[in-house]
């Protein structure tokens, strides 16, 4: 688990729009706080599908499931199982 | 209060105002007359029907500018609409600069890459959002197959096919725009858009495509307001009752499904609940949605509008201190 945070917290640091003083919890919404917006939830999917080379069904792909670290987290595992 | 009756009133006085904006436009920017590019949609039929009103038919250009994907009944429409009104006019495809710069080629691969099943002899194909009222989804644009008017396959859309794919369908508008200007400057004719407050508030227009014009004169009424503006003005009953569409795909794809992704009739009440700061039980009362639902489908609007604001801004000018 905190692997896949650490990858996340990585991504985010380096692909979107987080400033580096940003403190996020695990429970943050990433589009409240401004840090993905559409266009970059998009490209943040198609990180997660190949770096864990997995698929997501279309029913998991709701924002309680991707507008958190600890709901991402939680659908990486659930896939990876 | 109701929403919809205090969209649908003034119809005639609102088509007062924008005969003499254009008439005024024309004639503070020195030009002649009008270029209309005629779709077979509504916007673009009232506008045709005020310009004439406004400067006169021979004053007035229509231009039908369809491509391949193009539905057939855009341009019968739109010619039948040209004709009706005894306005000059002229069909120009832009197919072959798509072809020129293998947009169709460029799109194929895309869709290929994102559907394996697909096959250009056998299916149309559209673009696909979630609804904003009825399922809690994320925003993640998918392609459709269809065949035989039935959805077959759909896929998610990788980010970049999706930002290519974009570019790619934007240059649709983009040509009609060349060739509108093409005409324009030729006859020494302003160049009209057909953009409507619904769309314009939304970002839903192609900066530099069907958004590069000399004047707007919908752009302050709503779609539901357009729609009043057509009844006064007698527009073709076919033409009101077409789904709204840019007509980009191979398989019609409406506003309502990919745009607005909810009936406008609600678009259209919560954008004007939104300009007029409306408390929740008159939206509710109107609207005959839930509060939850309004509250997802305001969230899903906010964020059209997020993502669009450098769509409606014009670029921003760097003003040296004096």
């Amino acid at each position: 688990m905190e692997e896949i945070k650490e990858d996340i917290m990585a991504y985010l640091q380096n692909k979107s729009f987080m400033d580096s003083g940003t403190q996020l919890n695990d429970d943050d919404s990433l589009t409240m706080k401004g840090i993905i917006d559409s266009i970059g939830l998009i490209e943040f999917i198609d990180f997660i599908c190949e770096k864990y080379s997995i698929e997501i069904p279309e029913e998991l792909l709701t924002p309680e499931n991707f507008d958190s670290i600890s709901g991402i987290v939680n659908v990486i595992q659930k896939l990876t199982k | 209060m109701k929403i919809i009756d205090e969209l649908n009133k003034d119809a005639e006085k609102n088509a007062s105002q924008i005969r003499t904006f254009i008439e005024e436009k024309v004639k503070d920017f020195k030009k002649k007359g009008i270029v209309v590019g005629v779709s077979g949609g509504i916007d673009s039929a009232v506008i045709l029907a005020l310009a004439v009103q406004a400067v006169g038919k021979e004053n007035v250009y229509g231009l039908i500018l369809p491509e391949t994907e193009s539905a057939s009944s855009s341009k019968e429409l739109g010619a039948r609409l040209c004709e009706s009104l005894d306005v000059s006019y002229e069909e120009v495809p832009i197919t072959p600069i798509l072809q020129a710069l293998d947009i169709y080629g460029k799109k194929d691969q895309i869709i290929k890459r994102t559907c394996l099943e697909y096959d250009p002899n056998i299916h149309k194909t559209s673009l696909v959002l979630p609804s904003l009222l009825e399922n809690d989804m994320l925003t993640i644009p998918s392609i459709s197959l269809v065949k035989d008017d039935e959805m077959v396959a759909k896929n998610r859309l990788k980010a970049k096919d999706y930002l290519e794919l974009i570019g790619i369908q934007n240059v649709k508008q983009r040509s009609r725009m060349l060739i509108q200007y093409l005409y324009a400057e030729k006859n020494n004719y302003l160049v009209c858009g057909t953009t409507n407050k619904t769309e314009y508030l939304l970002g839903q227009f192609v900066k530099y495509g069907d958004g590069g014009v000399d004047i707007e004169p919908l752009s302050d009424c709503y779609k539901t307001q357009v729609y009043a503006l057509a009844d006064v003005l007698g527009i073709d009953k076919e033409i009101i009752e077409r789904p709204p569409s840019a007509d980009t795909w191979s398989s019609y794809t409406s506003d309502e499904d990919f745009f607005w992704r909810m009936p406008i009739h609600i678009m259209d009440q919560l954008l004007y609940s939104q300009e007029h700061d409306l408390p929740m039980e008159i939206i509710e009362e109107n609207t005959e949605l839930s509060e939850e639902t309004i509250n997802k489908a305001k969230r899903g609007i906010d964020k059209i509008k997020s993502a669009s604001k450098y769509i409606t801004s014009g670029p921003p000018i760097c003003y040296l201190d004096k």
